[in-house]
């Protein structure tokens, strides 16, 4: 009962939080949008490198596909992308009211479900990859893409894409990138802590336990990994197309697919805040980016070496993160009772015995 | 009783530590808070500390000299940096940051066309004029922007005179212009794709042939590949744009393969310090510069372009024995024109101000500064200089040129 009310108070207590800061603090609305995309991209990268046990480094890919798709859409549904993109530039290109709405939409539905079929057909080639093959062959696949996009003339290659102008106040346009970023990253948890709770949660946890055995029980395994990132690319699909606008410039190697920043901050979120956990990410991210936002503005110079020993430490110190260590301090928190389980496992022990 | 006790503790720990970093800074009567992120650290280091310098010196000068008059008060400029790593991606946060966190109502312009093409659309969207002296992509000045204003000409203006020079030659020498092979190498990034563009379209017009195309890397450590094929295909001309970094990597490798090229013409050599750093083996380069200190421009704060010059070998150090690059000098005219748009303004207004440098036409140390109405300068050219014995001298075009173009280069 008491659990069950704190756990309404901790929900209740973080929407209003998400409400209420942006309005105190309106000058720190880019941080805070930042935040939730940070919470997003832990928690996306959780359910195949927790939840599944397979570590990708290439989850960047869909983050930077979502971006380029709803450009693409949002700029090709009224100009000429080539002559948009081209570094000689060319006529003036407005948005209106409209336009700007219109493309924005379509783009994100756009930027969604091609991020889902990249996931469903990159899945049958690197499925058949393990354990570290499996993160080798992701981070191919970003840095791949990374670079094909930066030669691609259409979208501007390594110049980038200017995306549209938002078409009104621009209070009105940090206003609304921040509730899209909040909104998501609230139904991703929500989604998440659903599909964690119901069958597919434990087949996934299945797969990671022991694949063979897992497949040898009769789950179809290829089917279960392909949705895991399938709902991993959805997610981030939509997180890109959200930050490209946000962001106003896109270029392949340093926004769109930044293997060696987002993509290897959501790895680290992850562990920092306990992999394997619904809480964990969240907690990862938000630590992480409070960290990253103090380093970055008070040890100007010295914040990759900052970030390189919260790597290390983590890493080499605190494997199983905040929620792991809590879990195993504070397990009554998580209504885990110790007690019966070193009955059961005496009981066990004198089983066997006997 | 006690767990309450913790709890507000706890409370008021977080107010404080929240509530510290957000001392909003308060301009002090009297002075204009300018802001700039600006590549302090990563690939474009070298050219972000030019033009910090540049900017750095500008406001020293302006300020000693009284500041900047509105009305009957004086004020002095003060700039807020912040580093934005050389990354887009940090480049859009910061300037929020700069105009959301630190109240800054005017900018300075980064360094390179791509930081510029994602600080930008921030600067717009807040309305916040912006002055910037380092983004020449064209693709900067056909998105309506009306807060945007560079300082320099375009990248398309770069390199385009070598290829006519190339031309010219070949045709002094019995050749068609057919005949005269060019190698490119770009970077691949907004500035240098621009400048490619420029070049392909003279290219064209001369009827010149491409042999090799490359385009190369960010972050330019090693050109191995275009120099293998350059020792195979023998071009006539090489047309090399990487920023700092592109321009001193090709000029080692070349150096390093003993590569014989009777016309090598490139950015960025005096950001790149290529006579300092590479001696003779630099020599005949032609470079592409928006200004140069022999050229006859003037101005009533920081005289002759010559007494620019040698003022910042003399107050800074480090430029005391090589070339002061023009990344250093445009961020400088930047801050003059900033200071003449807001003693016509009249006012510390936003929109006054816009108006007032859309209707700038200012004779500077670096030239006459003239905006379009898309932002960017059109009233200066670009010049070319032939390194030549150590020494930078203008070749082209003729109305500016000073000495004959070396050729081929030894």
């Amino acid at each position: 009962m008491n659990l069950h009310f704190a756990k309404i108070a901790l929900y209740a207590g973080i929407l209003l939080l998400g409400i209420i800061l942006p309005i105190i603090f309106p000058a720190y609305m880019g941080q805070m949008t930042l935040l939730w995309l940070m919470v997003i991209f832990a928690l996306t990268w959780d359910i195949l490198g927790g939840q599944m046990g397979y570590n990708s480094l290439g989850n960047i890919f869909f983050f930077g596909a979502g971006m380029y798709v709803t450009a693409m859409v949002q700029i090709g549904m009224y100009y000429d992308l080539a002559e948009y993109t081209s570094p000689a530039g060319g006529g003036i290109y407005e948005f209106t009211f409209t336009q700007y709405f219109t493309g924005m939409g379509v783009g994100f539905l756009a930027a969604a479900i091609i991020s889902v079929l990249f996931a469903i057909v990159l899945g049958r080639l690197v499925f058949g990859l393990r354990g570290p093959y499996f993160a080798i062959g992701t981070l191919a696949i970003a840095t791949v893409v990374g670079e094909l996009v930066s030669t691609w003339e259409l979208v501007g290659g390594g110049g980038g894409i200017s995306l549209p102008n938002y078409p009104g106040e621009p209070a009105g346009s940090r206003a609304l990138f921040y509730s899209m970023m909040f909104i998501l990253a609230i139904v991703t948890f929500l989604f998440l802590k659903w599909l964690y709770s119901s069958r597919f949660g434990l087949a996934i946890n299945a797969i990671r336990d022991d694949e063979e055995k897992a497949e040898g029980m009769g789950i179809h395994t290829l089917r279960y990994k392909t949705v895991a990132w399938s709902v991993s690319a959805f997610f981030l699909g939509i997180a890109g197309a959200i930050f490209g606008n946000y962001n106003n410039f896109i270029e392949p190697l340093e926004v769109a697919f930044p293997t060696t920043t987002f993509g290897i901050f959501m790895v680290l979120m992850v562990l920092l805040g306990g992999k394997g956990t619904l809480w964990g990410p969240v907690i990862g991210a938000v630590l992480f980016h409070i960290i990253k936002e103090i380093t970055w503005t008070y040890l100007l110079g010295w914040q990759w070496i900052a970030l390189g020993v919260l790597i290390v430490i983590t890493v080499v110190y605190f494997q199983q993160g905040i929620m792991g260590w809590l879990m195993d301090k504070k397990p009554h928190w998580f209504g885990i009772r110790v007690e019966g389980d070193k009955q059961r496992l005496s009981d066990m022990v004198a089983g066997e015995a006997k | 009783m006690f767990h309450y006790r913790k709890v507000i503790a706890a409370a008021t720990l977080t107010t404080a530590l929240v509530a510290t970093p957000f001392t909003a800074y308060a301009a002090d009567a009297g002075t204009i808070l300018l802001g700039s992120a600006i590549s302090l650290t990563g690939k474009y280091a070298t050219a972000g500390h030019h033009a910090k310098t540049g900017y750095d010196f500008a406001i020293a000068k302006i300020n000693a000299a009284g500041g900047v008059k509105i009305g009957d008060k004086s004020y002095k400029f003060e700039v807020k940096y912040y580093d934005d790593e050389s990354t887009p991606a940090r480049g859009g946060q910061l300037a929020e940051r700069l105009i959301n966190q630190d109240g800054v109502q005017y900018m300075l312009g980064p360094y390179s066309s791509g930081l510029t093409k994602a600080i930008a659309p921030v600067t717009e969207k807040y309305q916040i004029p912006m002055v910037e002296a380092e983004g020449a992509s064209r693709s900067l000045f056909n998105k309506g922007y009306k807060y945007l204003f560079a300082v320099l000409s375009t990248s398309e203006q770069y390199l385009a005179s070598a290829v006519a020079l190339a031309a010219r030659v070949a045709k002094e020498n019995g050749k068609a212009p057919g005949d005269v092979k060019v190698a490119l190498a770009f970077e691949n990034d907004p500035f240098s794709l621009d400048v490619r563009a420029g070049v392909m379209d003279d290219i064209k017009k001369h009827g010149l042939t491409v042999v090799i195309d490359d385009k190369l890397p960010r972050n330019l450590t090693d050109m191995t590949p275009t120099m293998t094929k350059i020792k195979a295909k023998k071009p006539d001309l090489l047309v090399v744009s990487g920023h700092s970094k592109g321009a001193g990597t090709a000029t080692r490798q070349i150096a390093e393969m003993k590569l014989s090229i009777p016309m090598v013409a490139m950015t960025h050599c005096e950001s790149a310090d290529l006579v300092g750093k590479y001696g003779a083996t630099a020599d005949g380069y032609l470079c592409a510069t928006q200004w140069a200190e022999t050229l006859t421009y003037k101005d009533p704060m920081f005289g002759t372009a010559a007494e620019f010059n040698a003022e910042i070998k003399k107050t800074v150090p480090a430029y005391a024995t090589k070339s002061v690059p023009y990344q250093l000098a445009q961020a400088s005219a930047a801050v003059y024109v900033f200071k003449d748009a807001f003693e016509r303004a009249g006012s510390l207004d936003k929109e006054k101000l816009r108006d007032a440098l859309a209707a700038t036409d200012l004779a500077t140390f670096y030239g006459q500064v003239k905006f379009s109405e898309a932002g960017n300068n059109i009233a200066k050219p670009m010049v070319l200089r032939q390194i030549q014995d150590g020494k930078y001298n203008v070749v082209a075009p003729v109305d500016y040129a000073s000495h004959e173009l070396q050729w081929p280069r030894k």
